[in-house]
């Protein structure tokens, strides 16, 4: 027996559903969109020039990979620092010490130079499968301000396919996703892929600006073995070990490895390797990223609490304290920006081109008064 | 790369497409333009 073939479709129920994936089409395309505009930056009274990435290497201008360069000149004379957040998107606790950087530091000697967007591409989108928000809010005292949590990655739309093996512009084998891994395309290849002119724009800037001390700011998840830590090229091994001693001092726990000569690529490695900066990264704990997360929310990104993790902390399998309290961004940025202070006032004790840099909030006064107080009040009242 | 990537998923859509139009079943019309929206997304390079 044959079964009587249905015919409820016709050309004009075919221009009805044509119809509808339009208007579902304009929808989404608004929301992708949305993700390719960068949350508004308030540069504060310290900041003297506003620059772009191309500036320093024009094979990324134009992309969706060039990004502000803040440029806060002081008055003396002295040497130059670089700080970079927004490497890694997915660890906002970088992107948003560099934003309160731009919005409160002033100089008063040398220069400071703040990237809190390095990879610009990386923000406008989230890792698939991971069910990430596309944005997480912080209230300031007079509005709220929004911001956008990304990916570990260029977004794919601005660079692809990834290849099965990457290997890097230092030789590093790597797996194919890390093709669109800022940190580990260092040095950068003038003629490669976009993530890899990316890092080589930021490799000129070092060299252009004489950059005396890079550190550039990461998170990572509470399992992973080098977290709360200064990683340092051997150049800048010492200035660690002794900001590391002081600000166990003052209540900011914190560890020392040495950047790996065998791995290449990295931001600590390589800048240290291809110019004459002292090279530093600095880790803290968002269980965001982790793997034993439960719920992920604009609540964790902010707030840093996990019931599981308190549980596997528990068990001894963290490298970080976590209580039910968790970590919250407060404290990361906190803890960011005083390990940044502190390794400034080191190599100032040490060099006799100063760079002073005052009105960065501390850890303690971040716990106190809440990271929104340090945030410019958004222009449109409640962003 | 891309653009051969783009040209080669323009011309799933196109198929998609004829075949939605040609389709008398309402249900395969149905699967049909769900399958043509990320196709949609992925040639305009929006996601």
């Amino acid at each position: 027996m044959t079964r009587e073939k249905r015919t409820f479709g016709r050309w004009w129920t075919a221009v009805l559903l044509l119809a509808l994936v339009a208007g579902i089409l304009i929808v989404v395309s608004h929301d992708f969109m949305s993700m390719r505009v960068d949350p508004p930056i308030y540069p504060g009274s310290g900041v003297t020039e506003i620059r772009a990435l191309s500036d320093y290497f024009g094979g990324i201008a134009g992309t969706a990979a060039d990004t502000d360069v803040y440029i806060l000149q002081g008055d003396e004379p002295g040497g130059t620092a670089l700080v970079l957040g927004g490497t890694h998107p997915n660890e906002p606790a970088a992107s948003i010490t560099a934003i309160v950087l731009v919005e409160n530091a002033r100089v008063e000697r040398g220069r400071l130079i703040v990237i809190p967007r390095a990879n610009r591409s990386a923000f406008t989108c989230t890792e698939p499968q991971e069910g990430y928000p596309q944005t997480y809010t912080i209230e300031t005292p007079t509005g709220v301000r929004e911001f956008r949590y990304g990916s570990r990655g260029t977004n794919p739309i601005d660079q692809w396919p990834d290849p099965v093996i990457y290997i890097n512009a230092a030789g590093q084998p790597l797996a194919g996703a890390e093709v669109r891994n800022l940190n580990r395309s260092y040095p950068g290849d003038p003629d490669g892929n976009l993530t890899e002119r990316l890092a080589y724009a930021i490799v000129e800037l070092i060299r252009a600006e004489d950059v005396n001390i890079a550190v550039d700011l990461h998170e990572a998840s509470p399992e992973y073995p080098v977290i709360n830590a200064i990683v340092a090229h051997e150049d800048a091994l010492s200035i660690a070990a002794e900001a590391a001693l002081f600000l166990e001092l003052v209540g900011v726990q914190i560890g020392v490895e040495r950047s790996p000569e065998n791995l290449r690529g990295l931001s600590h490695r390589e800048w240290g390797d291809a110019t004459d900066t002292l090279a530093l990264l600095v880790e803290a704990p968002n269980a965001a990223q982790g793997r034993l997360r439960g719920r992920t929310d604009v609540d964790l990104i902010v707030q840093g609490a996990d019931p599981y993790y308190v549980r596997a902390a528990e068990r001894g399998l963290l490298y970080v304290p976590f209580s039910a309290e968790g970590h919250p961004l407060d404290e990361r940025v906190g803890r960011h920006l005083q390990t940044v202070a502190m390794l400034l006032e080191v190599y100032n004790s040490y060099s006799d081109e100063a760079i002073v840099v005052s009105n960065v909030p501390t850890l303690a006064s971040m716990l106190d008064e809440g990271l929104g107080t340090y945030l410019a009040p958004p222009a449109d009242g409640a962003s | 790369m891309t653009i051969v990537y783009q040209v080669i998923t323009a011309c799933v859509i196109g198929l998609v497409g004829w075949n939605l139009f040609r389709e008398r079943r309402l249900t395969e019309q149905m699967t049909a333009v769900l399958v043509l929206l990320p196709l949609l997304l992925r040639v305009l390079m929006i996601k």
